[in-house]
């Protein structure tokens, strides 16, 4: 049985764009007009259901198209804390500039603390669209370090 | 031994009014401080005006202010080079304080070693008898194999006696025993169900305390060979062992008795090489002082002893783990007065569940003799995740009646709104003319709410 809430997406991955659909149709079913979900991790989803009056008399059971699911940027955080490091430090080169694409898991900064280096990674498959963090700041826990628009 | 270097920033690994406490005596002293925080705390007070703030985890305790590896790092990346426990969370743990001295910064507190002796009831028991503090008198061993010599012992002890088995716990195996009449069968039964249950039938015997009151020493240890006691707290006044109302000093027990025990704490303190401030409780009842255990750290209600004597015993702490000497001596040590603290907690004042929320109102009390230390302020959120204590109203005043009158009148200025408290039991408590009188037993509040419950 499919039901609503093995669609629920644990939001690691995005759900696909058939299942906000799907999710949008129940929505409009049960009368809501929008839902949110986030994650311990920072990423939001927020399905919005248009609001279109019925015509008087007809008889519909579908619901309106869904509009698309408004995906907004979700952000990287530190998971642990120390200093902030944007650059490589073997290749000299930005781990994840504004613009550039990246993959769920990849490594998009490094917090230091002496020896030790803790990779932040990033949420989701996307595109960074904003550096947070400031370079050799000390950031501390659950600090946004950079922001990513899902693809 | 590195307790005695200097350090100018301290990092405060605790929250709440403790840790804003100690953040005051450190800029008393002209230190720097840094605030560790969990993502729940990260708007507190302290944290806002600390020289150095950074959250260090999530709200779970365990993975913040219980995390050692992340607070001797947070030490490390910030520059901190002391590290103050606060009570609670890692401030009785030796490993912990054996870590932060292996990392080359100062723990400020007693070794690890001393916090360890005391961690065990036995070596610690053993300890302080050595040395010379009462404790519960009874067998110190197990009981001898005749019953003619345990009648005897236990007619020493005097009666009523309970008999332990050595290899029990948990209120089990035990048995207590109210006349000589009655002491052979219940050490045969006792002896018996040892066997059985434990697969040990060795005992012990301890005279059995019915109405005992909550009797503490402050102490205050430098690294110099000084070692002071500031005078007791009578904390009887408990609900589910934990103290709701402490006052100082202990209502109806002569300063002389007070000052033979207070004398052998410090004196064991010596023995045993204690160092900053410590805390050791007694049972007390009919004259008999019984050591349960110590507490190797500052406490919850260390203001009482503030306000009857004038030292600022977070202070003292800090300047003991700097290494200096301790500027007076025992004959310096005066108290005046009288003085109660009230611990305000965000609790339901009938079923006592926790009440977190978003604190609307916050209007404190003032006035002569009226101390408030808490970390609220007006908007600040109760969370769900620590103990729910929210300030602590302490009244101090020449006499026990004048603390009494000005704690009612501050009681009855303070409002709150937007939490549930229990401010209305603390009043409660203080109109109760047998609280009035003084020297309830801890098991006196309990009696009371039940009675209360039932009416």
């Amino acid at each position: 049985m499919t039901g609503p809430s093995k669609l629920i997406p644990d939001l690691d991955t995005l759900p696909e764009i058939e299942e906000i659909g799907q999710i949008a149709t129940w929505l409009a079913e049960a009368g809501l007009e929008s839902m949110e979900l986030s994650s311990c991790m920072g990423g939001r989803l927020r399905i919005l259901v248009a609001q279109t009056p019925l015509p008087v008399g007809q008889d519909v059971i579908a619901p309106s198209v869904p509009q698309p699911a408004v995906a907004e940027p979700v952000a990287a955080k530190a998971p642990f804390f120390g200093r902030l490091c944007l650059v490589n430090p073997l290749g000299e080169e930005a781990f994840a500039p504004v613009g550039s694409t990246v993959r769920k898991g990849d490594i998009v900064a490094l917090l230091t603390l002496e020896t030790l280096q803790v990779p932040v990674t990033a949420p989701i498959d996307g595109e960074v669209v904003e550096i947070v963090g400031r370079a050799d700041d000390l950031v501390g826990y659950g600090a946004e370090i950079l922001r990513i628009r899902p693809l | 031994m590195s307790d005695t270097q200097r350090f100018d920033r301290v990092l405060i690994a605790n929250r709440g009014e403790i840790a804003l406490r100690i953040q005051r005596a450190c800029r008393r002293l002209g230190l720097e401080t840094v605030a560790v925080h969990s993502e729940a705390d990260a708007e507190s007070r302290h944290v806002r005006e600390a020289d150095v703030a950074l959250c260090i985890g999530p709200a779970a305790a365990a993975r913040s202010y219980l995390d050692t590896d992340a607070l001797l790092l947070a030490a490390r990346v910030t520059g901190a080079s002391a590290i103050h426990p606060g009570y609670g969370f890692l401030s009785e743990n030796a490993d912990f304080a054996d870590a932060v001295e292996a990392a080359g910064l100062t723990f400020i507190g007693p070794t690890g070693a001393s916090i360890r002796q005391m961690g065990d009831k036995i070596t610690a028991k053993r300890a302080m008898r050595d040395a010379g503090v009462p404790c519960v008198p009874g067998s110190d061993g197990p009981l001898p194999a005749s019953m003619d010599e345990v009648q005897v012992l236990a007619e020493t002890v005097g009666f009523p006696v309970i008999v332990k088995a050595s290899g029990g716990g948990g209120g089990r195996g035990m048995r207590v025993v109210w006349d000589a009449a009655d002491l052979a069968e219940a050490v045969t039964l006792t002896a018996k169900e040892a066997q059985q249950a434990f697969g040990n039938p060795t005992l012990y015997l301890e005279r059995f305390m019915q109405k005992p009151r909550h009797i503490e020493i402050q102490v205050l240890c430098d690294t110099h060979g000084t070692a002071l006691w500031l005078g007791a707290r009578d904390c009887s006044l408990q609900r589910r062992h934990q103290k709701v109302l402490e006052e100082a000093p202990a209502p109806g027990i002569s300063p002389a008795v007070i000052a033979e025990i207070g004398a052998r704490c410090a004196e064991a303190c010596r023995k045993i090489g204690y160092r900053g401030a410590g805390t050791f409780e007694f049972l007390y009842e009919d004259g008999i002082f019984a050591f349960i255990e110590m507490n190797t750290r500052v406490q919850v209600e260390h203001p009482i002893t503030e306000a009857t004597t004038g030292i600022d015993i977070v202070c003292e702490q800090l300047k003991i783990a700097q290494g200096e000497a301790l500027a007076i001596g025992q004959e310096d040590v005066v108290t005046y007065g009288h003085a109660i603290e009230c611990r305000i907690n965000a609790e339901d004042p009938f079923s006592f569940m926790p009440s977190p929320g978003t604190i609307s109102r916050w209007d404190l009390p003032g006035g002569p003799g009226i101390r408030v230390d808490t970390h609220v302020v007006g908007g600040y959120t109760v969370q769900p995740y620590y103990d729910s204590l929210i300030g602590k109203v302490i009244g101090h005043g020449a006499s026990r009646e004048e603390a009494i009158a000005r704690l009612r009148v501050a009681l009855a200025e303070m409002r709150v709104e937007g939490v549930f408290t229990n401010l209305r039991l603390h009043q409660d408590v203080l109109a109760d003319p047998r609280f009035q009188e003084g020297g309830v037993d801890i098991h006196y509040l309990e009696r009371w709410l039940a009675e209360r419950a039932a009416s």
